[in-house]
């Protein structure tokens, strides 16, 4: 009984306010409640148990439910949201066209805790449009040029995301026995299913296109770039973990899968390091956080891959575990950039050192969360080349993000006295203290490991000394970066602009066509021709 | 040899209502002729209102008794009377036809109201007799037993349409209407030469005496072929359109969204009532994928010339084009399954939830495009600027059925995909599925470009040209509201498209 009220709650509540937008009075508010909203998610995460909440009749019913990997997240998402959301009420002080954001944020964030939230594929699915729909009108709030197309893009690539995972839904709903949409269910009936493989194809594809799996990552950068600083904050913390979270509850964990799940490794750890090399390439820090994205997604996949392949049920906690600090320390770093471009040089290191701890903890920093999450996930990645693998990543990334914190030291306030206002420093620093204490608390009480095993020193110099090379890496690239080419942001993006090109010829053709085809000459001929094709069809089928 | 519709001879309780749902209309429309352009805006919208009650009620009788309603005219059984009956499918249509009109009618009393003091003119009568005669017309389209009566109603159902289209009276528009006149006419000439085909070699027009008649045999293939591509040039399926784009040129909002949501969906459920119904039997799996076939150039021709108009109103017009093939996507899926000895309903279903959202959607967007045009004083798609600012509500709804349109949940337009993709898997026709995505995508590139256009800033000092009353914002919100969230017919506990609908042997039939 709680339970349904929690999770109805968590999800109602940004409903609620989303509906209330339609009154002008109230829409011109909301900024207020924007920190709000998520506070019942946050409630549910810690409070909810395991019972499905369902709607609807016998014929068909939306269910909703909370898991480990769903708890986890959600409960670090809410934190996140609350965070960002106290942030854009400040930079929404009285601009004009507060309305549009407000709305896009709360679309987005209803979205985010349904998907989490979801149990079954009709309401997955729903959700994860509204998901995003929201999330690309939230980059169009960038408004400049850049944003529009950055919308464009990310929305286009999420529409085809969805046709994939709609087929590939669609299989799995009739592969399921007594016409059961669960997820749970419906993840369970994936080995017997006679279109495995596809099914598979389509949701791996479908997925890893949302969480930016080279070579369709190019979005990342785009979206979040232009994207306002709190919209990319959640964006690149929750929204994206959305997909991370699907992989986990639809992939069958408890079969042994290797033809995908070493394939989804390979694609996976490609983008991990693809997203270092093209990230220290740039120069604005949100691109750079976003090719860290890039990077760090592509290692969850990995992750999860080697889960699927060797049949390891217990990769579920372990990528939640990772992608649940991977949102808090790259949505606190988000907040950090615009926090950083208002503070001037003089109270600079107050707040680039917190900065600091949360880039190198992505790298797996000891004693931090990222450490943590990388002895998580170390089990499931095994020994051998992907363990190799893993730790090269480990000082890549540091590289990314000690390039990362040179960009962001770069792009402080010119006037040495500025300081950034307390409605976006604070919840900055809230979101610092988040990304240092709930990876902890997460780690010991679902019990994925104890402070012993953290605390060898066998393990702590395992972490460091990734760290090190990075370090020794990045000194390397403030030396000598200015000989590495500039890539633009979006980079394969620009493929797209000679297709685009054709594509328009072809449209060109193709109109001509349907013109001549609309002379009526031509459209006589049409109509006498298809009696003729639609009499022989039938003739010929006896 | 069985066939899919029940078996009633006699008038079931409620009948009555489906001959009052024929007439009423045009009752409606006798009095308004008399009465005068003001009368007739006020005789219209009474009917309106009492057209949609008569709807609900022949709903109800349907459900309640969980069969066919039927009204035998005269108490003469077929085949030598008439019967209307109205099973699942023709209720749907129906209440879905009275809800459309309905919300057509509260928006055109802006557009075709004449108020006290002003001079009655002809534009606004002509309007108000032609929306009530196309009505009664889609509703005798609906409940006809007979291919005569049939054919009947499908020429009432353009020679009402045909007007809409020139009712500014302008020579340009008047050359559309001539267009779509003839071709329609044509349409009509291969319908009923295949109806006479029929009547020649089966000697009966009845539908359901027809489906147990019919034979595969040269004669029935003919007539088939005959009245199906004479319906599919009234329902202006690619490549048989030309007369489709410029009739919406030039025709009101209104107007526009009669045509478009609801005269070509008389023929295409015409066509869908003759190859479930009656020809069943007769008609192949090739000839249902030649359909199709045409359906899926319809639908990548249609949104890819529709990405490339100019002006707001012929994109709309375009993306008519695509969604009529849509329509024609069940047809292979449901022989698919009724081949396969599966339960056609998931294809049938989908086909007709296709059509009733994309009715909704199209004329909550016709209307929409038909207040940015008033607001602006023009609609080129370039220069909408300020439109969101202007008329936010409208763009909601025009965001609306275009998410309906493309496909996203929980609209009708994304239940019916579900269904139909459903039904092209299981029956391994996987392609149908992948222009149903391609499509999807190129509809939510037109409707991207539409709405970021809108919510761009006004320039500065800009103001509206005129200024639109309220409730035509929520007429047209309504309707689009009505498509997106249609979806939810899935929490519906009983399958009402398939009432009176069950496969029962044609035992006891001559």
């Amino acid at each position: 009984m709680t339970t349904s009220v929690l999770l109805l709650a968590a999800i109602g509540a940004p409903l609620a306010l989303l509906l209330a937008c339609m009154v002008p009075g109230l829409r011109k508010r909301m900024p207020l409640l924007l920190a709000l909203a998520p506070i019942p998610a946050l409630v549910a995460a810690l409070l909810a148990d395991d019972t499905p909440v369902v709607l609807g009749n016998a014929q068909f019913a939306l269910s909703f439910a909370m898991d480990e990997p769903g708890a986890m997240l959600l409960l670090v998402a809410a934190i996140l949201w609350i965070a960002a959301g106290a942030y854009a009420a400040t930079g929404l002080r009285g601009t004009v066209n507060a309305g549009s954001f407000v709305v896009c944020w709360l679309m987005t964030l209803t979205g985010c805790v349904g998907v989490f939230l979801a149990a079954d594929l009709v309401g997955f699915y729903f959700l994860l449009a509204v998901l995003s729909v929201g999330a690309s009108g939230l980059v169009l709030q960038g408004g400049t040029a850049e944003a529009l197309r950055a919308s464009a893009v990310y929305l286009g690539l999420a529409l085809i995301a969805e046709a994939f995972l709609l087929a590939g839904l669609v299989m799995l709903a009739m592969a399921t026995p007594d016409g059961s949409l669960l997820i749970r269910d419906a993840a369970a009936a994936i080995p017997a299913s006679p279109w495995r493989d596809l099914t598979l194809m389509l949701l791996v594809v479908g997925l890893g296109m949302k969480a930016g799996l080279v070579p369709l990552h190019f979005w990342m950068p785009l979206a979040y770039g232009a994207a306002p600083i709190p919209a990319a904050a959640v964006m690149s913390g929750a929204v994206v973990k959305a997909s991370a979270l699907a992989l986990i509850r639809f992939l069958p964990f408890d079969i042994a899968l290797p033809d995908f799940g070493l394939p989804l490794t390979t694609i996976g750890l490609f983008g991990a390091f693809y997203g270092v090399v093209i990230g220290i390439m740039q120069s604005q820090p949100k691109i750079v956080l976003a090719y860290s994205s890039v990077s760090q997604m592509g290692f969850l996949v990995a992750v999860i891959g080697m889960g699927l392949a060797n049949g390891d049920a217990s990769a579920t906690q372990a990528a939640s575990f990772y992608a649940a600090h991977h949102l808090l320390a790259k949505g606190a770093l988000f907040l950090a950039v615009g926090v950083i471009a208002t503070t001037g040089r003089r109270r600079l290191w107050l707040m680039l050192l917190p900065a600091a701890i949360l880039a190198l903890a992505i790298g797996g920093l000891p004693l931090t969360g990222g450490a943590l999450a990388k002895l998580a996930v170390k089990p499931v990645l095994g020994e051998g080349l992907v363990e190799l693998l893993a730790t090269l990543s480990a000082i890549g990334t540091t590289l990314l993000m000690l390039h990362f914190l040179h960009r962001l030291a770069a792009s402080a306030a010119p006037d040495p006295s500025a300081s950034a206002p307390w409605g976006i420093a604070l919840p900055w620093l809230l979101m610092f203290v988040a990304a240092l204490v709930v990876p902890w608390t997460l780690y010991l009480v679902t019990g994925i490991g104890t402070w012993a095993d953290v605390l060898q020193p066998a393990i702590l110099w395992a972490a460091l000394w990734p760290i090190l090379i990075g370090a020794g890496l990045a000194l390397g690239l403030w030396r000598w970066g200015r000989y590495l080419p500039r890539v633009p942001e979006g980079d394969i993006v620009v493929v797209g602009q000679p297709a685009m090109r054709v594509i328009v010829q072809w449209g060109d053709a193709l109109e001509q066509m349907e013109g001549v085809l609309r002379q009526w000459p031509v459209a006589g001929l049409s109509l006498l021709t298809l009696i003729l094709i639609l009499g022989g069809v039938m003739f010929n089928g006896h | 040899m069985p066939h899919s519709l029940s078996t009633q001879d006699v008038t079931t309780p409620g009948g009555l209502l489906l001959v009052l749902a024929v007439l009423v209309p045009f009752v409606g429309v006798l009095a308004g002729m008399v009465l005068g352009s003001r009368s007739a805006q006020r005789v219209a919208l009474a009917i309106l209102a009492t057209g949609l009650a008569i709807a609900i009620a022949i709903a109800d009788a349907l459900v309640r008794s969980g069969d066919a309603v039927v009204y035998i005219l005269g108490g003469w059984t077929p085949p030598l009377g008439i019967a209307l009956r109205a099973d699942g499918l023709a209720v749907i249509m129906l209440l879905a036809v009275a809800v459309v009109i309905s919300g057509i009618g509260v928006y055109a009393r802006a557009d075709f109201g004449t108020p006290q003091g002003v001079r009655e003119a002809r534009a606004p009568l002509m309007f108000w007799l032609l929306l009530l005669a196309v009505w009664g017309s889609l509703n005798l389209v609906f409940v006809s037993g007979d291919l005569f009566t049939l054919y009947v109603a499908l020429e009432l159902l353009t020679f009402a349409g045909v007007p809409l289209v020139s009712l500014s009276g302008q020579p340009e528009t008047l050359r559309s209407a001539l267009r779509y006149l003839l071709y329609a006419l044509f349409g009509s000439v291969l319908y009923l030469l295949g109806a006479v085909l029929l009547y020649g070699a089966y000697g009966t027009l009845d539908i359901m005496l027809l489906a147990v008649r019919v034979h595969p045999e040269p004669v029935t293939w003919a007539a088939a072929a005959l009245m199906t591509v004479g319906l599919l040039a009234k329902t202006a399926l690619f490549p048989l359109h030309l007369w489709l784009p410029p009739a919406h040129a030039g025709a009101p909002a209104a107007a526009s969204a009669v045509l478009s949501g609801l005269v070509i969906k008389g023929s295409w459920f015409l066509a869908v009532r003759l190859w479930l119904d009656v020809f069943a039997g007769v008609v192949t799996l090739p000839s249902a994928q030649t359909l199709a076939t045409l359906g899926a150039a319809a639908i990548l021709v249609g949104n890819i010339v529709a990405l490339r108009q100019v002006r707001l109103k012929l994109l709309i017009a375009y993306s008519t084009v695509a969604q009529i093939g849509y329509l024609f996507l069940m047809f292979p899926l449901a022989a698919g399954l009724a081949a396969a000895q599966l339960d056609s309903a998931t294809a049938v279903n989908g086909g007709l939830l296709q059509a009733i959202s994309h009715a909704t959607a199209k004329a909550a967007m016709f209307m929409a495009a038909g207040l940015i045009y008033t607001t602006l004083g023009h609609d080129r798609i370039a220069d909408l600027r300020g439109a969101a600012r202007a008329l936010p509500m409208t763009l909601v709804a025009f965001a609306l059925g275009g998410a309906s349109l493309i496909g996203l949940p929980p609209s009708g337009g994304f239940l019916a995909k579900w269904l139909l993709v459903s039904a092209a898997i299981m029956t391994a026709q996987w392609w149908w599925a992948l222009v149903m995505f391609v499509g999807g995508l190129l509809t939510s590139a037109y409707v991207f470009i539409v709405v970021v256009r809108a919510m761009a800033p006004a320039p500065e000092g800009w103001t509206p040209k005129a200024c639109v009353p309220y409730y035509q914002q929520v007429a047209v919100l309504a309707l689009a509201l009505c498509s997106f969230l249609l979806g939810m017919a899935v929490f519906c506990p009983v399958d009402v498209a398939q009432i009176g609908r069950a496969v029962v042997p044609g035992i006891g039939w001559p």
